[in-house]
């Protein structure tokens, strides 16, 4: 375990963690001040004091959330320097397995980044209204969060503290392919039925977002994103390791395959975040934006042209399909 | 600009021994277009009345309605965008950003309207000019004399071409000659259709033939 | 869109303006963050460059080294070993080697006195490529030894400026002409090394002809690697066997223990920095909250203050940073950081001084961006926000 905590990468994280965690916490205790005195019709010093306190919170939460989503690829980055430490860890993959804790730390990130992202976005609609209209609904969505939060913190500490070097994990192979034994997909479905759900919840998205058919949207972005994820490890993925065993959403993070996971990924988060922002604020705020929808399909067509492009250009290459 | 003041009321120092009622119970209206001045010695609350206009401050009660819109009650951002958009506020004491030059000062206000920089140097250039400190554009204020630095701030007021331009005690600090000269510009901004509110206890300014209105403050109110 | 980009136009402008009038608030801050940023920068460069350097001279080592223990302790391998090693499948490239430390005189200084196979084809290319120049002939026709930078200097000292003698385990006197000195690329594993002939080496350490210190090969398919180290044991009980891959994971984790140590006490300099700078930009100076009040006042809301704090925070760190980085980079890789890598290289056998081989990974970077900037910008928030709320009346009386 001390190699673990002493690596430079984790004491850097964990550094970070602690301070914006430290920062969430004022936050935390602002915005109970915020939710028991609030009260925009009087006329008193507290009320305008409280009113510059409900701009720290919203400070504080932008400062974090913009240093999260860094500290998300560098978490990634810090795991998979941590595999050359763990025996049997080709990439990241492995490490994130190594104990019981890896994987819901991993997943609660995501939906932290992507709560705080429809806080902010319903926090600049707050403000452009006269009589902060939104204020207790945002603190309490943010209480939410917090808890979110303080979970995510006590996971990373968890984490990091019970890696164990001395136990061998499972390589990528194991933990996602056939060697493992077994169908890794979901729902029974087999490559050629993902694929065709790939692309037909794509095309689902771009009319329901164009359409502006918002609650649809929503959830067909969600679904993409389920099965974007699966395509990805199960199928595309394959094309960029050229390898068709290899299935690992981690490997393409390394730098021999150009860090292109970092795009992809990024890309499929990044937009699938924009759909839902765009929706959630029409239909619960009825604030529709027109080029908040457009970048957001923007992102997801380059991520499907991305996946797209790796096997189109393996199959013009070699004249076969792997 | 019509302005309607409706029993405002302001209290510092709520709520403590120090308690001070600056403004009790003020009804005051202003027609567009109207020159009004405020007249009262030090203390009689004018230049808390003139900040609750200009949106800088928040009664304790009553209500400040401009061109219909309730701004005693808005929120920073709306609050700053009012400031930014329709006031022009000449201070008593300049207020002017000590360390930097004459046009970076009348530039200030526009910085974050949405115009490139271009549009706005061209914008404060007019509003030099029609100032007459054009010729110390570049000179930094702090090298400035008072009749030089209440030009600037009159620049600096006018740059985003306001309905509503305030003034506290614009020739408190100024010898005759740039009294003079700052009445005419004032004139010539009656002239040019703008609402004119000016705190003052200087008497060249009550025979003036474009005030429409004399308002004599005491103690908070208005008598 | 694009009115954005010019807006940013507009505000960049007035922040370059705001920036350079005033300079004197943040030369401070700017200051004590490179000072820092070049400490910790060239820590770890330092220490990246020289793990690296280890890891890469490792790659050329043979995967596996063979020796016989007794007690515990390797003993000298004998040579007939060599012919069972080489009947086993899968075994390639098996060399014998010797080497051992000399100690110059009873608990002092010693020297790592490796024999080299000279009329080993590949042996004798990889030293010609080593040390340039190197006259073969002349090297094998008597008894030469090459020596390390530190071994030289330390020769010379007392007084041996061609050659030296070793005293041999028999009692007798051997003489070996100083022929030359290993290039200084080589300082970092080769300054207290002497390398000569096998047969001389043997001669030095008193190993018989049928004796060597030990065996190295390799096993090109790595599947069959712990099946060979099994068979190994099986044919030879009294045997220890070191895999390259265990000392590549011990180097890696001296490097992480050492790096990750000096990061945390570095935390200690971090935080009473942090705190200073909390207090700094805390003690509101009545000019600057006049002059946030003043810009409030024509207009600036709240939101619109703390873009400027933050970029001009932003401003500080890159600049900050970016020196800071390149000093370090400066010192440590053109200049071969005096003093600071005697941390690293002093208390050696020998005193050394490494040149070290630029290694720039941004990941590295990264992490020391990371650990600067954020508690950096933590710091500053707060008292930015004290700021920024300036009520635009009070800072106008």
């Amino acid at each position: 375990m001390n190699e673990i905590l002493l690596s430079n990468e984790v004491i850097v994280y964990l550094l970070s963690e602690t301070v914006l965690y430290l920062l969430l916490f004022i936050a935390f205790i602002s915005t109970l001040g915020l939710l028991r005195k609030w009260n925009f019709d009087a006329f008193t010093t507290e009320q305008f004091a409280l009113e510059n306190r409900s701009y720290l919170v919203m400070t504080i939460i932008f400062f974090v959330m913009l240093l999260k989503v860094v500290l998300l690829p560098y978490f990634v980055y810090t795991i998979d320097n941590l595999s050359n430490l763990i025996p049997g860890a080709m990439c990241g993959a492995g490490v994130v397995k190594a104990n019981e804790y890896g994987n819901p730390l991993l997943s609660l990130k995501i939906i932290i980044l992507f709560l705080s992202g429809l806080w902010l976005s319903m926090n600049s609609i707050d403000l452009k209204e006269k009589s902060y209209p939104y204020l207790k609904l945002k603190s309490w969505f943010f209480i939410l969060i917090f808890l979110l939060l303080s979970s995510e913190f006590i996971l990373d500490i968890l984490y990091f503290t019970h890696i164990e070097t001395t136990n061998p994990v499972s390589c990528c192979s194991v933990i996602f392919g056939q060697t493992g034994g077994g169908n890794g997909l979901p729902f029974g479905l087999d490559i050629l039925k993902l694929l065709i759900l790939f692309y037909l919840l794509f095309a689902l998205v771009v009319l329901t977002t164009l359409s502006d058919l918002a609650v649809m949207s929503i959830i067909a972005s969600l679904l993409f994103g389920v099965i974007a994820y699966y395509a990805v490890v199960y199928f595309f993925g394959t094309y960029i390791y050229e390898l068709p065993t290899h299935l690992c959403p981690f490997c393409m993070l390394q730098d021999h395959y150009y860090y292109v996971g970092y795009l992809l990924w990024g890309l499929l988060m990044l937009g699938v975040f924009l759909t839902i922002d765009a929706a959630v604020m029409q239909s619960f705020f009825k604030q529709p934006s027109k080029s908040l929808k457009r970048i957001s399909l923007l992102l997801l067509s380059l991520f499907v042209l991305l996946c797209s492009a790796y096997v189109t250009v393996y199959y013009l290459k070699n004249g076969v399909f792997l | 600009m019509m302005i309607r003041v409706e029993g405002i009321n302001k209290i510092f120092n709520e709520g403590t021994p120090q308690a001070f009622e600056a403004l009790k119970s003020i009804d005051l209206e202003v027609a567009k277009g109207e020159t009004m001045i405020l007249s009262g010695v030090s203390g009689s609350g004018k230049s808390t009345l003139l900040s609750l206009i200009a949106a800088l401050d928040k009664p304790s009660s009553g209500k400040i309605v401009v061109e219909g819109e309730l701004i005693s009650k808005l929120p920073d951002l709306h609050a700053s965008a009012y400031r930014a958009k329709s006031i022009g506020f000449i201070f008593q004491h300049f207020n002017l950003l000590e360390s930097l030059s004459v046009e970076e000062n009348v530039i200030a206000p526009l910085i974050n309207s949405g115009f490139d920089i271009v549009s706005i140097k061209q914008m404060a250039a007019k509003s030099m000019q029609s100032a007459a400190i054009s010729h110390k554009a570049s000179q930094q204020v702090k090298e400035l004399s008072g009749g030089e630095k209440q030009r600037c701030a009159i620049a600096r007021a006018l740059v985003h071409e306001p309905e509503l331009i305030i003034c506290d005690e614009p020739t408190a600090n100024l010898d005759r000659e740039n009294s003079l000269k700052f009445i005419e510009i004032l004139q010539s901004l009656h002239q040019r259709g703008k609402t004119i509110i000016v705190a003052t206890h200087d008497p060249l300014f009550e025979t003036l033939p474009f005030v429409s209105k004399v308002v004599h403050m005491e103690d908070g109110s208005i008598v | 869109m694009p009115s954005r980009i010019l807006m940013n136009n507009a505000f960049l402008h007035f922040l370059t303006l705001l920036l350079f009038k005033q300079k004197g608030k943040h030369i401070g801050a700017v200051l004590i963050s490179v000072i820092i940023i070049f400490l910790l920068s060239s820590v770890l460069f330092i220490s990246s460059s020289l793990q690296n350097t280890l890891l890469g001279t490792l790659e050329n080592q043979s995967d596996f080294t063979l020796s016989r223990v007794q007690a515990g302790k390797a003993i000298n391998t004998p040579s007939d070993w060599l012919d069972k090693v080489l009947e086993i499948n899968g075994i390639s490239k098996v060399a014998p080697r010797v080497y051992g430390r000399y100690f110059f005189t009873p608990r002092e200084k010693s020297f790592l006195v490796v024999g080299v196979d000279l009329f080993d084809e590949q042996s004798s290319k990889e030293l010609q490529s080593l040390v340039k120049g190197l006259d073969l002939k002349s090297f094998l026709s008597t008894d030469s030894m090459l020596v390390g930078e530190g071994v030289k200097a330390f020769l010379s000292e007392h007084y041996y400026k061609d050659s030296f003698s070793f005293k041999t385990p028999q009692g007798s006197f051997k003489k070996v002409k100083i022929q030359q000195t290993l290039p200084s690329q080589t300082n970092l594993i080769a300054n207290d090394m002497i390398i000569m002939s096998i047969d001389l080496a043997r001669e030095v350490f008193g190993l018989g002809e049928d004796e060597v210190t030990d065996i190295t090969f390799n096993v090109p398919n790595d599947a069959e690697w712990d099946n060979i180290i099994g068979k190994l044991h099986l044919l030879f009980y009294d045997v220890r066997v070191v895999e390259k891959r265990e000392i590549r994971k011990a180097y890696e984790n001296l490097y992480n223990y050492k790096g990750g140590l000096f990061l945390i006490l570095y935390l200690v300099a971090m935080v009473t920095f942090m705190l200073i700078l909390y207090q700094r930009y805390s003690m509101v100076y009545s000019t600057e909250r006049k002059e946030i009040g003043i810009l409030r006042a024509v207009g600036w809301s709240i939101k619109d203050i703390l873009k400027l704090k933050f970029y001009e925070t932003a401003v500080v760190v890159l600049v900050s940073f970016v020196l800071g980085v390149a000093l370090a980079y400066l010192y440590v890789f053109i200049w071969d950081a005096p003093l600071l890598s005697q941390i690293f290289l002093g208390g050696a056998n020998l005193p050394n001084q490494v040149e070290f081989v630029p290694v720039l990974e941004f990941g590295l970077l990264g992490s020391i961006f990371l650990f600067y900037a954020i508690p950096f910008l933590a710091a500053v928030l707060i008292p930015a926000w004290k700021i920024a709320v300036t009520p635009p009346k009070e800072a106008m009386l």
